[in-house]
């Protein structure tokens, strides 16, 4: 019967035609060991695949890595995380400071003073003529010049409650040089020219504005726009000669002037945009000198300057108006973030864009011109790999070079003598936060009490197979940042009943802790699809039942967790984690102008100390005195306790034995070195000079 | 005209359910620091969801219709990205399809026709295991069991690094090879039910007075059943094998993530998790469309099935 007999051989022919390309397909063992150009092959995997290779608009983790191979940034961080230069060779920091002449306030000793007589006064001042405290004498010490500014009008559109016509028009102004940034220059100053001088409620009169506008509105107007003083730190970075993007156009002066003009470019819609807010102006002074100045103190700014450099020759406004015609699109809605350029981007870094598979994988070739001279890796691959049992079995097979390792496999990898392990603290932390909004969070000591009642070992052992750290605040535990003479809290079950005691919570006759007949009674929510904070969650609300709180516990899916419960602050305590930054700027979870719906410091601390400590560092460019106030920052909020700060994790990678650091001694001779991680754990930091062996080696230096 | 009806109110409803749901696309990630609330309200104006739903709506299958929806994860056009990754699952669900609507006959209505015996249970107890069992496991031994002995690699849709030199035919071969295991892995699930549709569809007709009759005129029993009985159980088959043509664009993104394949279902489902609205509207629209032209395309074979069945 013909029909049986199709249904039966049609699939099995079709299978066995299938099967036999087994013989046509090359093995592992041909594709690594038996293939010498996988060795110049660095290859390694990934969950995601990337979304825009282009430094001012990707926002994912897998687009940063290409990324940082492609491109390059003035200035990176070096093995003790503090700053180096790349593109630019050096740079140096001062500021220039101005105020407008205050004709009516009293100076002390000489009354009423007008323009001219107030630059001869700081003058003296300045040469020591006129005898100071010792904080004003470090300040003025720091004056290279003083300049005496016209009175200037101008005038510009904004929008503000609609469209609103300014005119500003400012008296005469001073302009001091600073060799270095003082955040408490004017506020020194005040010694010798009066509480008075600086009012900033005059700044309103040097505006008018057309239609009027409300008091509070025009306030903020004339902050913004003719300000009493102004800080204006000025960055200047000197670049390095000859150093080309991967087209062989020399990158200068000019493109770093592009790149911020295409980050701020409203049509390009960078997520980068914060971080040059504060810009007031980036000049390209000569082909090799880059000044950027800024409209206010903000000493993160340096940090967003290790952002790749785009080449304006690809970008600027012909390049994408004629990619613009050519695809058929309208120029004037044409923007970067249209640009082909995104699939198939240009940069300077050690490693030259190749091929781009969606999903698949992407390749980068070594960049020859390399100014620190070409990676010792040929080839660069980016294999998208969704799934991380497969990446593992494709580590195991040779075809990956590294495999970031689960937790539970730690003990195992970590022993195997194939591969070199490496770990780390990560720089993200998991916390739990209560709403002091609420009763009986409002009190530090329950908070403290709470803290207390949970054996967070026990987590980190149990729950992070070990491979977690404990934390006690908000910064990154590998920089100085981080106060280490606080300890975390202490397993006291015992201690705690007592803080809560002292806080009116007695231990009622069903063992239940109550106060004024009401029982401690709350909800412990978390989000859905993070197990490690569910396991957290089940383990703190056993906790927390032993000492008699009565806990629900809900797991709410992402959204509904975020819009729901967390940006209208409608929650009692919440398991979260955050992500941190090296840069130490706490302002938006930490500060008391961040408590409203919708914003991050959801859970309502509120301390004036830790405020004007949180304005304070982000305001210092000095780094010993930035570290001073964020260990007392770190203290106030360890003493507080609006988090228990559970854990910080850590994180273990492995590649394969044969992969070495490859050097050059004095001679010229190739010597080869273990690859050793720097202080924060980052092994990868001398990824340039990395090369895969074909033995495993005897290393002089091994042990 | 009622189809086109019907699509307009599935483009509404879907569009309801996208737009209504929590979450917002992870370009207005709400819990980034670096995020202020005025580059938020920015994104929201450029991706239009400032606008009442309304306007958004006939914005969106504006763009669509001329083909100008771009995705907000990298700005490639919608149609493109779905046209490269329909032609990678392609592959895969021809074979896999082939496999299952074969194979699936035979093994149904040999079973039938020895209800009860060894060679019954024994299929009726894989069939079981096959739909209980889920297809990762078997996707995750299969991947280790081959990897182990045979020292090849499986995932992809091709050899990674496979120096793009290599002869046409190798090249071709080694495609074939990586189609294999995803394929037949889907299709062994297809089998598992299917077979058990044949097997109570043919036990129905088994007892029918024409099944007798032929029987009866003295037939080998392969002529009975693969001709007379066979075609009269068909029926049910055919509305499913309509509904198999969105299959098509939805894929499978269990298979496809392990399997590392580009294919469409991974497309969809990442698009879900960043709430890629275009992505997602776009598949949505299309599949609709698919369902549409399935149900037309099984009318029709119901007419071939059934001569009694008219339009």
């Amino acid at each position: 019967m013909i029909v049986k007999r199709i249904l039966l051989v049609a699939p099995l022919v079709l299978t066995a035609f299938l099967m036999q390309s087994y013989f046509w397909v090359p093995t592992y063992e041909e594709q690594t060991k038996g293939n010498p150009a996988r060795l110049t092959d660095y290859i390694t995997a990934s969950i995601g695949d990337a979304g825009v290779i282009n430094p001012i608009l990707s926002a994912d983790s897998a687009s940063s890595q290409i990324e940082s191979m492609i491109f390059e940034g003035l200035i990176d961080r070096d093995e003790q995380l503090r700053f180096r230069g790349r593109i630019a060779k050096s740079w140096e920091i001062h500021e220039e400071a101005y105020f407008c002449v205050n004709e009516e306030a009293d100076v002390p000793g000489i009354g009423r003073t007008g323009p001219g007589d107030i630059v001869r006064f700081l003058e003296r001042a300045v040469r020591g003529e006129t005898s100071v405290g010792a904080r004003l004498r470090a300040t003025l010490d720091a004056v290279e010049s003083i300049v005496l500014i016209d009175p200037s009008e101008s005038e510009l559109n904004i929008d503000i409650d609609g469209p609103t016509r300014v005119k500003v028009s400012l008296p005469h102004r001073v302009k001091l040089v600073l060799s270095r940034v003082d955040q408490d220059l004017f506020k020194n100053l005040e010694e010798i020219m009066g509480a008075e001088y600086f009012n900033e409620a005059r700044s309103e009169r040097f505006i008018a504005t057309e239609p009027s506008l409300l008091p509070q509105s025009r306030g903020a107007v004339a902050a913004i726009h003719a300000p009493v003083y102004e800080h204006n730190p000025v960055i200047t970075f000197h670049l390095r000669e000859g150093v080309r993007f991967h087209d062989g156009h020399p990158l200068t002066a000019e493109d770093v002037r592009f790149t911020y003009e295409a980050i701020i470019n409203p049509k390009s819609l960078s997520p980068r945009v914060p971080d040059y807010e504060p810009v007031k102006a980036v000049e390209a002074v000569d082909p090799l000198t880059v000044r950027v100045v800024y409209k206010r103190l903000y000493s993160p700014a340096l940090g967003t300057w290790a952002m790749g450099i785009l080449p304006e020759h690809l970008l600027n406004d012909k390049a994408l108006e004629q990619e613009a015609l050519r695809r058929g699109r309208d120029p004037a809605k044409f923007g970067i973030r249209q640009s082909e350029f995104n699939r198939r981007p240009v940069g300077s870094g050690p490693f030259v864009f190749e091929e781009w598979r969606s999903d698949q994988f992407i390749s980068l070739a070594a960049f020859e011109n390399y100014w620190e001279g070409a990676p010792n890796y040929k080839r660069y691959l980016f294999r998208i790999i969704p799934d991380i049992l497969t990446q593992e079995m494709e580590f195991y097979a040779g075809t990956v070079d590294s495999y970031g390792v689960q937790p539970h496999q730690v003990e195992r990898l970590g022993a195997d003598k194939r591969y070199q392990s490496f770990s780390g603290t990560a720089f993200g932390y998991t916390y739990i936060g209560y709403n002091m909004r609420r009763s009986p969070f409002e009190d530090a000591r329950v908070r403290r009490a709470l803290g207390m009642a949970i054996d967070v070992d026990k987590i980190i052992e149990f729950v992070l197979y070990g491979q977690g750290e404990r934390i006690t605040g908000p910064f990154v535990k590998q920089t100085d940042y981080y106060n280490t003479s606080i300890k975390p809290l202490s397993y006291d079950p015992e201690g705690a009943l007592k803080l809560l005691s002292d806080a009116g919570w007695q231990r009622g006759k069903d063992g239940r802790l109550e106060k004024d007949g009401k029982k401690l009674q709350f909800t412990l929510i978390t989000n859905s699809g993070n197990d490690l904070r569910k396991a957290a969650l089940a383990v703190a609300q056993d906790a927390w039942k032993r000492i008699g709180v009565d806990v629900r516990t809900d797991v709410v899916e992402w959204s509904v967790f975020i819009q729901e419960r967390i940006n209208k602050l409608d929650f009692d305590a919440v398991i979260l984690g955050w992500q941190m930054g090296i840069e130490p700027d706490l302002y938006q979870i930490w500060h008391s102008s961040q408590v409203d719906a919708n914003r991050l410091n959801f859970v309502g601390f509120k301390n004036s100390e830790a405020d004007d400590l949180i304005v304070r560092i982000r305001q210092e460019y000095d780094h010993s005195k930035q570290v001073e106030y964020c260990r007392r920052l770190h203290e106030i909020i360890a003493e507080e306790q609006p988090y228990t700060f559970l854990y910080v994790g850590r994180w273990t990678a492995v590649l394969d034995r044969r992969i070495v650091i490859k050097g050059k001694d004095s001679r010229g001779n190739a010597v080869y070195r273990k690859i050793r991680p720097t202080k924060t754990g980052n092994y990868t930091f001398h990824f340039n000079k990395w090369i895969k062996l074909n033995e495993a080696p005897v290393l002089l230096d091994e042990g | 005209m009622q189809k086109i009806i019907t699509l307009f109110f599935v483009s509404v409803v879907s569009f309801l359910i996208i737009h209504l749901a929590p979450g917002k696309p992870s370009q207005i990630d709400p819990m980034n620091p670096k995020f202020t609330p005025e580059l938020v309200e920015r994104f929201k104006k450029e991706f239009h969801l400032d606008k009442p739903l309304h306007v958004q709506y006939a914005l969106f299958y504006k763009d669509l219709l001329v083909g100008r929806t771009v995705s907000w994860k990298d700005n490639q056009p919608v149609l493109t990205k779905i046209w490269e990754r329909f032609t990678n699952s392609l592959p895969l669900f021809i074979v896999g399809t082939i496999i299952t609507w074969t194979l699936s006959f035979p093994l149904g209505i040999s079973s039938a026709l020895k209800r009860g015996g060894a060679y019954d249970r024994g299929v009726t107890f894989f069939s079981y295991l096959l739909i209980s069992i889920p297809g990762f496991f078997f996707a995750y031994m299969l991947i280790i069991l081959v990897v182990s002995w045979l020292q090849v690699p499986v995932i992809g849709m091709e050899t990674f690094g496979l120096s793009t030199d290599s002869p046409a035919l190798s090249a071709f071969m080694d495609r074939l090879w990586h189609l294999l295991l995803p394929s037949v892995l889907g299709a062994s699930g297809g089998i598992a039910v299917l077979s058990r549709y044949v097997r109570s569809q043919m036990l129905e007709v088994q007892d029918q007075d024409y099944v007798r009759t032929a029987r009866a005129k003295g037939l080998s029993s392969d002529q009975v059943y693969y001709k007379h009985a066979l075609r009269n159980a068909l029926l049910p088959f055919v509305t499913m094998f309509g509904l198999i043509l969105p299959g098509l664009i939805g894929g499978s993104v269990i298979i496809e993530s392990i399997f590392s394949w580009p294919g469409m279902g991974r497309m969809a489902y990442e698009a879900i998790l960043a709430r890629d609205y275009p992505v997602i509207l776009t598949v949505n629209f299309i599949s609709a469309v698919l369902v549409l032209l399935g149900t037309f395309i099984s009318d029709v074979l119901y007419m071939v099935v059934d001569p009694r069945i008219r339009l």
